[in-house]
């Protein structure tokens, strides 16, 4: 399938802030996540009921179309590193139209593969679902490790990194999460998300503002400068503050860009640059 | 048979200032029009299988669903 929506609902908050996305997905991912709201998509090969639904798209259409709009193309919705020929392909012809490609991704990947990838790739946004590994094997079949190292190994490379985690209740161990990314870098902006109960964790309750609101306290506590709540939180939860003067310098409604106040990257009330792809 | 498909956007008929009145996610809320074309239900619900589950019942042929990401 191919969508078009803003850069925001990867979600990406400091990489081009209100770009037209071209979203692309195919069936499979390399986790078997127990809350996975895309099982339809993401679980084909697994489960009866995620039918192989996808059709050929022509590269060169969709940098054309995301060209068009003055975008990007995404992979996203279930796992891109399963193809990344595709990533490739449209890296290649993308970079002669001047169109970005960006992930959403597990994270778990190898270093080779990272390295094959990474140089295509202007921006990944990564799932990290936990730091302790028998929870993370638990609840999406693979170890952290790689996902933790895929994130510092992105950044190596100068693509742009983003975190979210599912802040799953009396599950997640957010904390934790927050200083092993702050170990990495405090310019990773983490994106808590809110769990739905899906799939196979239907008995769960859904997380609570107030929770959403400890855990993003938790991850400024760690160091990191920029913690997201999409839309539990209202639209202070979704804003950019300057990390060093507290100036709001990218406002966002739900899912799309508001006003980007940053001039070159900078702060326009203290001058401070704020980290990301603007 | 029901099948899904996958669309770009759907309205949203639950906010998130509700979220605090409904801990456990039992929030359904359902819209019903008629349409040049026959009778459309839209539907917002916390927990998706369930708003799928009403849908079901109802017969529908197709259900158009959001993808998270």
């Amino acid at each position: 399938m191919a969508h078009v929506d803003p850069v925001e609902r990867k979600p990406f908050f400091h990489y081009r802030p209100g770009t037209p996305t071209v979203t692309l997905a195919a069936p499979g991912c390399s986790f078997r996540c127990h809350y996975c709201v895309n099982h339809r998509m993401s679980q084909y090969g697994r489960d009866q009921e995620s039918p192989w639904t996808a059709h050929p798209v022509d590269t060169g259409d969709i940098v054309a179309q995301a060209s068009a709009l003055g975008g990007c193309v995404a992979l996203s919705y279930t796992e891109p590193s399963l193809a990344p020929e595709m990533t490739l392909d449209l890296a290649r012809q993308g970079k002669e139209a001047g169109v970005d490609v960006v992930w959403k991704s597990n994270g778990f990947l190898t270093r080779a593969a990272i390295d094959l990838c990474a140089p295509a790739l202007a921006a990944v946004n990564i799932d990290l679902k936990s730091v302790n590994e028998v929870s993370h094997r638990r609840f999406t079949g693979g170890s952290a490790r790689p996902v933790i190292d895929a994130i510092r190994a992105f950044r190596e490379h100068g693509t742009w990194v983003e975190v979210s985690t599912p802040l799953i209740p009396n599950v997640t161990d957010a904390e934790r999460i927050a200083q092993v990314l702050a170990e990495i870098s405090t310019d990773i902006p983490w994106h808590l998300v809110r769990f739905t109960p899906a799939y196979r964790m239907r008995g769960q309750d859904p997380t609570s503002p107030s929770a959403l609101a400890a855990a993003a306290d938790l991850g400024r506590a760690a160091g990191l400068k920029y913690v997201y709540v999409e839309r539990a939180l209202g639209e202070a939860g979704r804003t950019t503050r300057c990390p060093s003067c507290d100036f709001p310098v990218v406002r966002r409604k739900v899912w799309s860009l508001d006003e980007n106040r940053l001039v070159a990257g900078r702060c326009p009330d203290c001058g401070i640059l704020v980290e990301g792809r603007w | 048979m029901t099948s899904f498909r996958f669309v770009e956007s759907l309205p949203d008929l639950i906010q998130p200032d509700e979220y605090d009145a409904h801990p456990d996610g039992r929030l359904v809320r359902i819209h019903i029009s008629v349409t040049d074309d026959g009778v459309e239900i839209l539907g917002d619900a916390f927990r998706p299988e369930v708003l799928e589950e009403i849908l079901g019942r109802l017969d529908a042929g197709e259900i158009e669903q959001m993808l998270c990401g």
